[in-house]
Parts: C-alpha cells; sequence; structure tokens
C-alpha cells in the first residue's frame, strides 16, 4: 500500500529517536553510531532549505511542461474537454514520474516527490472543475477518493487535510438534497461526522500499522476537532443557513434554537482547553486557543459589548498579566508542566528568524513632513505596527 | 521519545541496561512545554494593548494633547535605555548574552518608541526641517549603535532596514518587491549600491571578528537587495542589461565561494536561483531577438530542460556541501 519501504520507515524512527536521546546525553556516541549503521536507511531527502529550492523547479518544470504540451497540441483543444484530457494525462504523467523517482532514486519528503503528489492531484482534480458540467457533490467525492488513495501511498499530510474536508463537503452536498429537513440536521450530522472520525483517528493511531501515518492523523484530528465546533458556531450556522437554505434572516434576527448554538460557541473551546490540559494533550490544547478567538469575534460579531477599543485594552491586559502570570507560576515546573523550551534543533534559527519578522513588522518611522493634519494616521500605524511585535 | 524503541534496541543489545534506564529516566521525567502557548499569549495580549491604546489616544487626541503623548512616549523609551544600559553586560566585540530574558523586548521597546518619538517630533512639528535625510538618519545612528552596544539582532535589522529608507529604498522582507519601484533606474543603482555596502559590512564582521554573529544579517539583507536590483537591471535597462549580467556574475560568484567557505545551504540556494533566473532572462532576451515562433518552443524547451539542470545542480550540491561538513 505504502510507496515507501516500511522497514527503512521504520529504521528512519528508530535514528530519530536515538538521536534524541544522544542530544539528552541517555546514550553513547558509540551506541548512536552502532545504531545507525545496524538500520540503514537509504532515502534521499536533502536539506529543507534545498527542498524547498527543488520544490519551486519542479514546479517550473511541470508548469512549463504543461504549456509545451498544450501549445503543441493546440488544434486538438479545440473546446474544454480537450484542456481537461490533457489535464487528466500530465497528471497522471506526473503521478508515473512520482512512482519511478520514489522506486528508483529513494526520493523521500524531497521535494521533487511533493511536488509531483500535489501537481498530479491538481491537475486530475482540476479537470472535473474545467468541463463545468459536473456538480459539486461528484467533484468532491473525487477529489476525496483520489486524495485518500495518494495519502495511503504516500502518506502526505496535506493529501490528508483535503481528504477529510472533501469528504465532509461531500456529506453536506449530499445532505442538501434532502430539502428541508437538512437545515435543522445539518449541523448536527457534521457535528456527528466530525466527533466521529475524531475519535476513529485516536483509535487508529494506538494500533501499530497506523506508525507511518502518524503526521497525517495529526492533521486530520486537528481538522476534525475545528470542524466540531464550526458545525455549531452561532456564526457559522446562522450566515450558512442564511446563504444556503434561504432563510433571509434580517439584521438582529435570531435562528431558531439559537440559545444551543450560543452555548455551544462558547463552551466548546473551554471544553477542548480543559482537556487539553487535563490530558497533556497539545492538539486539543492549541485547537482550544485558537477557537477562544473565535469566541470572541463571534460573540463581538453580534454584540458590541464595550467600544472596540476598550474591549481591545482590556483583553490585552488579561492576557499580558495572565501570560506574565504564568510564566512565574511555571518557572519551578509544576503538575507536570513548564515553561521551558523543549529542545528542538530545528528551532535553533529562531534568533535569526525573529529579528526577521521585527524587519518584517518595522516600518521605518519619520514620514517627509507635511502640513496635513488629517494624515496623522499614517505615522502612527507605523509605531503602533511594529511595537506590536513586542 | 519512544519507549518501546529502546526496548527493542536493548533486546538487540544495541544499548546496554544503563542507558535504557536513562532514556527511562528522562522520559518519566518529561515535562509538558507551555512555552510557545504562553509566548503567542503574550504577544497578542501586548498586540491588542498597544493597538487598543493606540486608537484610544487618537481618539483622544484633543483632550490630551501632543506634548502629553510625545513625553509619555519620550519617557517609556527613556525608561527602557536606562534599564537596559543598568542591566547590560560589558561591551565586547564577541556575541554577548543578553542577562535575562526581558532586557531584549525592554531593548527592542526602547528603540521602537524612540523611533516613534523622532518620527511624531517631524511629523508634528516639523522639528528637524524640510530635509528629509535627518529625521531618518537619527533613528538610524540611534539603532545602529543600540544594535552593536547592547548586541541585538532584531535591532540590527531595524538598522539596516532604517539605513535603506534613508537611502530610499523600502527593504520590509516581504514588501521588497511591491513597495519599491523597480522599474526607476535610480532605484536599481542605490539598490545595488546598498547591497555592495550591507555585503562588504558582511565581510568586514566575518573577517575582522566584529561582531561575527551579525554577518549572517547583512549578508542575507544585501545578497537580497542586490540580487534583486541587477535582475531588475537586467529587465529595464534595453542596452545595458548586459553589464547587468555581468555584475550579478560577479557576486554570485562572490556569494557561492562565501556561501561554501560558511557551508551555507541557504546562501548556496539563494545564489542558484537568483543565478537561474538572470540566465533565463538572458536566454529569453536573446530569444525574443529571432523574433519567430520557433522561440516561443525553444524557450519552453529551454525552461523545462534548464530546470531539471538545475535541481540535479541542487542535489550534487547538497551534497558536496554535507561532505564537506563532515
Amino acid at each position: 500500500m505504502l510507496a515507501y519501504n516500511s522497514t527503512t520507515l521504520d529504521n528512519l524512527e528508530i535514528k530519530e529517536e536515538a538521536e534524541k536521546a544522544l542530544r539528552k546525553n541517555c546514550i553513547e556516541l558509540s551506541t548512536y553510531k552502532a545504531i545507525e549503521a545496524a538500520h540503514p536507511v537509504n532515502f534521499y531527502t536533502p536539506n529543507p532549505v534545498i527542498k524547498i529550492g527543488l520544490f519551486i523547479l519542479t514546479v517550473v518544470i511541470v508548469s512549463f511542461s504543461l504549456g509545451l504540451l498544450s501549445l503543441m497540441m493546440l488544434d486538438l483543444l479545440r473546446n474544454e474537454d480537450g484542456f481537461a484530457g490533457l489535464c487528466i494525462l500530465a497528471g497522471l504523467v506526473c503521478y508515473g514520474v512520482l512512482e519511478l523517482f520514489i522506486r528508483e532514486k529513494k526520493l523521500f519528503r524531497a521535494g521533487v516527490d511533493d511536488a509531483l503528489l500535489w501537481g498530479a492531484v491538481l491537475l486530475i482534480c482540476s479537470s472535473m472543475a474545467i468541463v463545468d458540467h459536473v456538480s459539486a457533490g461528484t467533484i468532491c467525492f473525487v477529489v476525496c477518493f483520489v486524495t485518500l488513495l495518494a495519502t495511503l501511498r504516500f502518506a502526505d499530510m496535506v493529501m490528508a487535510g483535503v481528504s477529510y474536508l472533501a469528504f465532509l463537503g461531500f456529506i453536506f452536498t449530499v445532505a442538501m438534497e434532502l430539502g428541508p429537513v437538512a437545515k435543522i440536521i445539518m449541523p448536527f450530522l457534521i457535528m456527528v461526522i466530525s466527533f466521529t472520525v475524531y475519535v476513529a483517528v485516536k483509535k487508529i493511531s494506538g494500533y501499530h500499522f497506523s506508525r507511518h501515518y502518524k503526521h497525517c492523523l495529526t492533521v486530520i484530528s486537528v481538522l476534525s476537532l475545528l470542524t466540531l465546533y464550526l458545525a455549531g458556531n452561532y456564526y457559522v450556522v446562522r450566515e450558512l443557513s442564511n446563504v444556503m437554505f434561504g432563510l433571509q434572516l434580517q439584521d438582529g434576527q435570531s435562528i431558531p434554537g439559537a440559545l444551543f448554538f450560543w452555548a455551544y460557541t462558547a463552551v466548546v473551546p473551554l471544553v477542548y482547553l480543559w482537556l487539553g490540559i487535563h490530558k497533556k494533550d497539545a492538539v486539543l490544547l492549541r485547537t482550544g486557543m485558537i477557537l477562544l478567538a473565535a469566541i470572541v469575534f463571534t460573540v463581538r460579531y453580534y454584540h458590541s459589548v464595550l467600544p472596540l477599543e476598550t474591549a481591545m485594552v482590556l483583553g490585552g491586559l488579561v492576557l499580558t498579566v495572565g501570560a506574565w502570570a504564568l510564566i512565574r507560576y511555571l518557572k519551578t515546573p509544576k503538575h507536570g508542566f513548564t515553561y521551558v523550551e523543549t529542545e528542538d534543533p530545528s528551532l535553533a534559527d529562531k534568533l535569526k528568524l525573529e529579528s526577521l519578522i521585527i524587519a518584517q513588522t518595522y516600518v521605518p518611522g519619520a514620514q517627509p513632513a507635511t502640513t496635513n493634519d488629517i494624515q496623522f494616521g499614517g505615522g502612527s500605524g507605523g509605531g503602533g505596527g511594529a511595537s506590536g511585535d513586542y | 521519545m519512544n519507549i518501546k524503541v529502546f526496548e527493542k534496541l536493548r533486546a538487540a543489545e544495541l544499548i546496554n541496561d544503563t542507558e535504557l534506564g536513562a532514556v527511562k529516566a528522562a522520559e518519566d521525567q518529561r515535562l509538558f512545554s507551555l512555552h510557545w502557548e504562553i509566548k503567542t499569549l503574550l504577544y497578542l495580549g501586548v498586540l491588542l494593548l498597544s493597538g487598543g491604546l493606540g486608537i484610544l489616544i487618537y481618539k483622544n487626541i484633543d483632550t490630551i494633547g501632543h506634548q502629553v503623548i510625545l513625553l509619555i512616549i519620550g519617557a517609556i523609551s527613556a525608561g527602557c535605555f536606562s534599564y537596559c544600559i543598568r542591566k547590560k553586560a560589558p561591551f565586547s566585540w564577541e556575541k554577548v548574552n543578553s542577562p535575562n530574558a526581558f532586557f531584549d523586548y525592554a531593548l527592542l521597546l526602547g528603540c521602537l518608541t524612540f523611533v516613534t518619538f523622532v518620527g511624531y517630533l517631524q511629523f508634528q512639528y516639523t522639528a528637524f526641517g524640510t530635509a528629509y535625510g535627518l529625521a531618518t538618519f537619527i533613528p538610524l545612528a540611534v539603532l545602529t549603535v543600540s544594535a552593536y552596544y547592547f548586541d541585538h539582532l532584531g535591532v540590527l535589522s531595524m538598522a539596516i532596514t532604517n539605513l535603506a529608507a534613508w537611502m530610499g529604498i523600502a527593504l520590509t522582507p516581504f514588501q521588497v518587491l511591491s513597495a519599491n519601484d523597480f522599474g526607476n533606474e535610480r532605484l536599481i543603482y542605490t539598490g545595488a549600491i546598498l547591497g555592495v555596502l550591507l555585503l562588504s559590512l558582511a565581510l568586514i564582521s566575518a573577517r575582522k571578528n566584529l561582531k561575527k554573529h551579525f554577518a549572517f544579517t547583512y549578508q542575507n539583507f544585501g545578497a537580497h537587495i542586490i540580487f534583486i536590483a541587477s535582475v531588475a537591471g537586467m529587465i529595464v535597462f534595453d542596452t545595458g542589461w548586459i553589464a547587468w549580467f555581468a555584475f550579478m556574475a560577479v557576486v554570485a560568484y562572490f556569494l557561492y565561494q562565501e556561501a561554501f567557505k560558511e557551508r551555507s545551504f541557504y546562501f548556496v540556494l539563494i545564489t542558484v536561483l537568483y543565478s537561474y533566473v538572470a540566465i533565463s532572462i538572458a536566454v529569453v532576451r536573446l530569444l525574443i531577438l529571432t523574433n519567430d515562433i520557433g522561440g516561443i518552443y525553444l524557450g519552453l524547451l529551454y525552461f523545462i530542460a534548464s530546470a531539471i539542470g538545475v535541481i540535479v545542480l541542487l542535489i550534487n550540491l547538497n551534497k558536496k556541501i554535507k561532505h564537506a561538513r563532515v
């Protein structure tokens, strides 16, 4: 099923684990060398920076090849169907080249293979959009199916995520056919599916056979948590019902069952956060943190509780003081939590990255002198944007 | 770490009991790090706070008055700088580690408020006259001195951006292309000069051991601006493009040598990619001269073949740097 050799993937994991142990001084260097020698990894994975270059160049090759093909077959491409056929052909060629490279050159996350895989799937799926007599449901189904196959074969995270979303899209379009019932059950249907998928993913990731797919499973679990929330979020339900089911609500009018959706909007992120802290689950915790912002935006969209600036100042104060208090509290680790960074070599260049972010948000201050007083905002914008990074 | 993996390694007798014990102990003591979560909250909090206060002040400018605001901004800046001067480790041309976590942020806030202060003075009172140079030069001087005196890479990049602004170029990373009009010939020359200046600064700090760790930042900004200026030169100048091509070839050769000396994948990559763009422009310019439909086919074929060539080149270079490292 997988395009990669399972033993080699296992060896790669063992090597990475041994590297971690070496960094923490748990094992000797000679032991590490012995482990490395006993578990050969013959994948070709270049340096991450070079990988980006290889990715860009592969995209260049694919696009120009497509251009050349279209130019040569200009006569055959009189209508959309011809071009769609060309896209499918090109996608299949990409896929063939990808398989060949993985088998012969042992590429593994090398930039070239990512570009070919995404290119192949994109070309095949976009052919349906080009001919424009394919229904949305069919498109979702085919996208879901193609990306599912790609996920199973290449364990690619992006493919896994797209596949899950296309699956939801397919369910949505099918449920729409139900007519008036649809608008009542839709939020609950999506909720149930998201929840089932989340539980299933948790279950699957416990099994040994799923070990090579753990990153894909993480992506799907994050997305399923997000869709579980969004399915019941007041803003999403109200505006989607308005657009998709023609409820024609006026401003200020509410949807049926508003109380339930409001409670759901406010409670679910807190539940995520609580579970995340309780179970020390980074996925739940971070998703919960992102969704806290969703609560604020949803509430503020319908009710202006405070003037914007007062809300910003208050929220800022709470967050700053809270974060500062947490840092002080966790100075010595408590309940298994710490503020100390986990050592990760990929973050070693953080400082340089940080200096780039500062340069990005920093707009050199002094503006040329003008007499127009109204333009004051320009000057203050520079200062505000810059201090934001602090 | 995955205990099961290490138990298997123990069974295969690749590690001994003490090592397995050490791994297990380390795994037992492993803590759940909230570092990035808390840091994000802190950033977000400061962002909201400064934004909110900014709007509050802006709305109440009539009752507060400009002098008071200037005073507050100046006071914050002075306070931050005095804190930094009190806390700082003695100056050295080597890398100096910051005394504590808040030091870096205090310095950053001090510099940002100082820039705002000067900008405000200039905007409201035209304190530095209508000559544009002085109002940008003062922050430039203060930022440069602060970067070296307190050893702060973030402030150094602010100083570099300010230097560019003083010369008339926007050097903000994601807006280098959109904020500058590279069709303007004068801007291209300025960019090339700025690039040469920054690259020489990088060379000096690396060779003379003057804050050696600043070299990357100088070289990064310098390389991008000089390459972008050269590529723009090749596009804009109809007759002089060959001169820009030659100039770029010299720069690329120099940077390539430097990158290999430092074994930097990053600089090798950007040198190769920018050079590829330059060569492609040269090829396209020559193909346009043929003035024939065959030129388009040749161009497409060129791009496919050359991109494959560059991929092979990159793979080989990757191997070469890796082996140079061992």
